[in-house]
């Protein structure tokens, strides 16, 4: 669980991200979206404490987050970037057994732990491929496994953040990989998403957080926040919002 | 004398003589020598037969070249060295490393550290060193003699040459194919060489550096000395000059006074082929009939 | 593509090497020892009285000039190849190595101001020379380590070729202020200066070996205790700090522990190299990346590498001496240009 009160941050004093006032509560999937440039890994970065933060308090499951210790914050809270440059031949068991590095729990329940969570990004029949010898999205599956590794089973409303996870897979993967994501929700973890596909967002967030040019433009239900006007303020695109068919969320499409 | 008295006498002299001997030094062996010039005054003393292993920069006489080698004279090993159980190793200060040194004295070698100087001087003592360790003192003496007395007539050659020519400017080279020529100075056998030969050395510094060819030209030597650790003959003449063109605006290759003398020459202090190079340098100083262009060939 | 060696029979495997390379260097030499005289002088120097005529030569060349020697490869092989290894752990690049970044150009210059600042000053007394030479080499590569790393990451990465780039001008750098110091330097100085920066492990001695052996001990027993943290700084520096590391700690640890290393060694031995780069990589090659296994394998097997090249470099030009430098360049500039050429398939 993670709370952001009245946070911005300035680089070469500039000012790149301003009035950010978010809670991600355990159980719930805040989307972040917004066009390039917006601060949407901005306000990532500053959440996990990478960027500092020129005004505002940062607290982790009640503490500010300054107050947790590397291991400490790093046992409620993952972090899963974009791309990763990893470029030594580990094993997919190995790449995923990093996710348990803060913790104590042992080789055997170490190894459970494993192997759910390469059953929940899919990943699983990759146990024993080398790195290396991945595609672009089996990786980026792969560091989905270490990161709900790192948090499992997430009962505990531990906080995870993902950079665009979906920007390199497939059609199926994407919804795979952000099923997983809820599933992890669901068992109880706060979770914040940043993503560039406004219907994924539709359909698999709780919450949405629109940013435009470093602030915030409105933060709400995806039923609430996906309407024509504010995405076309901005993004500058004309959309229409309709319903799913089958499943009742907002789905944009563009005119 | 009684005959008793005799055969007292006779056991007597035996007995000093054989206490003498046996308090005298048993003469080294076998000898390992690492430093040119050393090398050929072991052999000219009559060492040859001691001589078990050289160094790289010991090439004369032409017998010598069969025996173990031990390397570079910096770059000794001590269990190489060992290996051939030598009793003695001489160099000069040029020797090492240091702690292959100390472990080879700690083995027991005799390890006799020879001036490098490039005096005559330095070399008489070096002759009494060696003649004493060989036991050929009276021979040393003689070497020294014969020594002295070859520079005392170059030097009276030099003297009547003189009464009618100006000693030349040199510069003595020494060069590895023609590059990165670096210059005798005060100090080097390269330096005693040209001054012992009549020349006027237009290097001041101390020791072999490396000058720019700008410098080199600017100095204007009237006669150049070189010597290629890599060619001989022409070639090496040729080499000098296409690696530093410059060289060639110099008096001395106008005039084509370009000299080469073999590079063992140089290493290990003074040599026993010096004098016989001193007389062809000399003659190329102060030529009888005009400019020369001669190549010193190393003396057997 | 890893030949899958279980970590038991690789640690079998390299330990049965390390003891078959310290048995070759103590048993072979220019001089020829016959078997059972080694084994008596052996037990001698133990301590266990053995009789025996005429063992006085084998105790010497044993006791004096083999046994440190060995001991001097073994501990320059052990370091030389886990500051490989702490390199390419801080630089997240296999290629990386601390001779061909100018790490140990850094430490030869350190060396050197060291040996010229003391012939200023009337030269170095015997026994700190080379707890001196070890401090300033250390220095030495500590500089170039700092500028390197400085100059090569950008954007949280590292861009290889800048790193090659910045090896090579450091190198020239260093090489060129050395040579300086060789032109302005007096005769005696001069001397000191070239039979120190000739890399050999001859003429090892107790004496010299002794900061060596403290570096030695001090980067056996910490780095491994690192392979952790190690491991999850090649996923990245980002992704490391969010797995609880400290990330800034950790590298300024690499940083000095590359320069303790690659300074006591070089003062120690002279420029060796390619061992930093050859033995990790071979390593990972048959074990994986996994530090746990990398690190102590990689100083087994640094450690054998040299001995072996020291015993060919011993042999084969007896009764001279190949310098040991060339050996290691013989082995590893190939298997370095091969590498390169496998990277871009």
């Amino acid at each position: 669980m993670m709370r952001a009160e009245n946070v911005s941050v300035h680089r070469d004093g500039k000012c790149v991200l301003a009035g950010i006032d978010l809670t991600l509560n355990p159980g719930e999937m805040l989307g972040v979206l917004g066009p390039n440039g917006a601060g949407k890994s901005t306000l990532l970065g500053a959440l996990c404490g990478e960027l500092k933060t020129s005004q505002g308090q940062l607290w982790l499951d009640g503490q500010p987050l300054a107050h947790w210790s590397g291991q400490q914050r790093a046992q409620r809270l993952a972090v899963l970037p974009q791309s990763s440059t990893l470029s030594f031949a580990f094993n997919i068991q190995e790449v995923v057994a990093m996710g348990r590095l803060p913790h104590d729990s042992g080789q055997h329940r170490d190894t459970e732990i494993i192997q759910a969570s390469l059953e929940a990004a899919d990943a699983l029949h990759l146990r024993d491929r080398s790195y290396l010898a991945l595609s672009g999205g089996e990786r980026q599956r792969v560091h989905l496994a270490r990161v709900l590794a790192q948090l499992w089973p997430g009962e505990g409303g531990q906080t995870l953040l993902l950079d665009e996870p979906t920007s390199m897979l497939d059609p199926l993967h994407q919804h795979t990989t952000l099923q997983a994501v809820r599933e992890f929700a669901n068992r109880g973890g706060a979770v914040m998403v940043i993503l560039h596909d406004l219907n994924l967002a539709a359909r698999y967030c709780d919450r949405i957080l629109l940013l435009e040019s470093g602030r915030p433009h409105a933060i709400g239900a995806p039923d609430a926040v996906l309407v024509p006007d504010a995405l076309e303020a901005v993004f500058g695109l004309e959309v229409l919002v309709q319903r799913h068919p089958e499943r009742g969320h907002p789905l944009i499409i563009a005119r | 004398m009684r005959p008793m008295t005799q055969l007292t006498a006779i056991l007597t002299g035996l007995l000093f003589t054989h206490l003498a001997s046996a308090q005298s030094q048993p003469q080294p062996q076998r000898w390992v020598s690492a430093g040119g010039a050393l090398t050929e005054w072991v052999v000219a003393l009559g060492g040859e037969s001691h001589l078990v292993g050289i160094d790289t920069t010991s090439q004369h006489p032409e017998s010598i070249k069969s025996l173990p080698s031990i390397g570079y004279q910096r770059q000794l090993s001590s269990e190489g060295i060992l290996s051939l159980r030598p009793d003695i190793l001489i160099g000069t200060e040029e020797m090492g490393p240091p702690p292959v040194l100390e472990q080879l004295r700690a083995a027991g070698v005799k390890v006799e550290v020879l001036s490098a100087g490039a005096d005559v001087s330095a070399l008489q003592d070096n002759l009494k060193k060696l003649g004493a360790l060989l036991g050929h003192d009276s021979q040393a003496n003689q070497l020294s003699e014969q020594y002295a007395k070859q520079l005392e007539s170059q030097h009276d050659w030099l003297a009547q040459a003189q009464l009618h020519q100006t000693a030349p400017g040199v510069l003595l080279l020494v060069s590895h194919s023609g590059s990165r020529p670096m210059v005798a100075g005060i100090g080097t056998v390269g330096d005693w060489l040209i001054k012992q030969a009549g020349g006027r050395n237009l290097a001041t510094h101390n020791g072999y550096k490396l000058f720019s060819t700008e410098a080199m030209a600017g100095l204007n030597p009237e006669v150049l000395v070189f010597t290629d650790r890599a060619q001989g003959g022409a070639s090496s003449r040729d080499a000098l000059l296409k690696e530093n063109p410059l060289l060639t605006s110099t008096q001395a290759a106008r005039n084509k006074r370009l000299i080469e003398v073999d590079p063992t020459l140089l290493v290990g202090g003074l040599g026993p082929r010096l004098p016989e190079a001193l007389k062809t340098l000399s003659k190329a100083f102060y030529p009888a009939d005009g400019s020369l262009n001669a190549k010193v060939a190393p003396a057997q | 593509m890893r030949v899958a060696l279980q970590p038991k029979t690789l640690f079998i495997a390299l330990s049965v090497a390390c003891l078959l390379a310290i048995w070759l260097s103590l048993a072979l030499g220019p001089v020829s020892l016959p078997l059972m005289d080694t084994l008596r002088a052996g037990m001698r120097l133990l301590g266990v009285p053995v009789q025996g005529d005429n063992l006085q030569q084998a105790e010497l060349i044993l006791g004096q000039i083999r046994v440190p020697r060995t001991l001097l490869g073994l501990a320059v092989g052990a370091v030389l190849a886990l500051s490989g290894v702490a390199m390419q752990g801080l630089f997240r690049n296999p290629l990386a190595d601390p001779g061909l970044v100018g790490v140990s150009s850094g430490a030869a210059l350190g060396a050197a101001i060291a040996i010229v600042a003391g012939a200023s000053l009337g030269g170095i007394p015997e026994s700190i020379e080379p707890y001196l030479l070890s401090i300033f080499a250390f220095a030495g590569g500590l500089i170039v380590t700092a500028i390197v790393y400085r100059l090569g990451r950008r954007d949280g990465q590292t861009s290889v070729g800048i790193m090659l780039l910045a090896g090579v001008a450091m190198t020239a750098l260093a090489g060129s202020i050395i040579g300086l110091f060789t032109y302005l330097a007096d005769d005696a100085t001069l001397r000191t200066l070239t039979f120190w920066n000739l890399g050999t492990l001859n003429g090892a001695s107790y004496a010299r070996l002794w900061p060596l052996l403290l570096v030695c001990v001090f980067v056996i027993g910490w780095l491994p205790r690192r392979a952790k943290a190690l491991n999850a700084l090649l996923l990245g520096e980002s992704e490391a700090r969010h797995l609880g590391i400290e990330v800034e700690r950790l590298k300024r640890e690499l940083v000095l522990c590359i320069a303790l290393g690659v300074g006591a060694a070089v003062a120690a031995a002279g420029l060796i190299g390619f061992v930093g780069l050859i033995v990790p990589h071979l390593v990972r090659l048959m074990a994986g990346p996994d530090h746990r296994i990398v690190l102590p394998a990689s100083a087994l097997a640094g450690a054998s590498l040299l001995l072996f090249a020291d015993v060919f470099a011993r042999l084969a030009l007896a009764p001279a001496e190949l310098p040991i430098g060339i050996v290691t360049a013989f082995i590893g500039a190939p298997f370095f240009l091969f590498l390169l050429v496998r990277g871009r398939t």
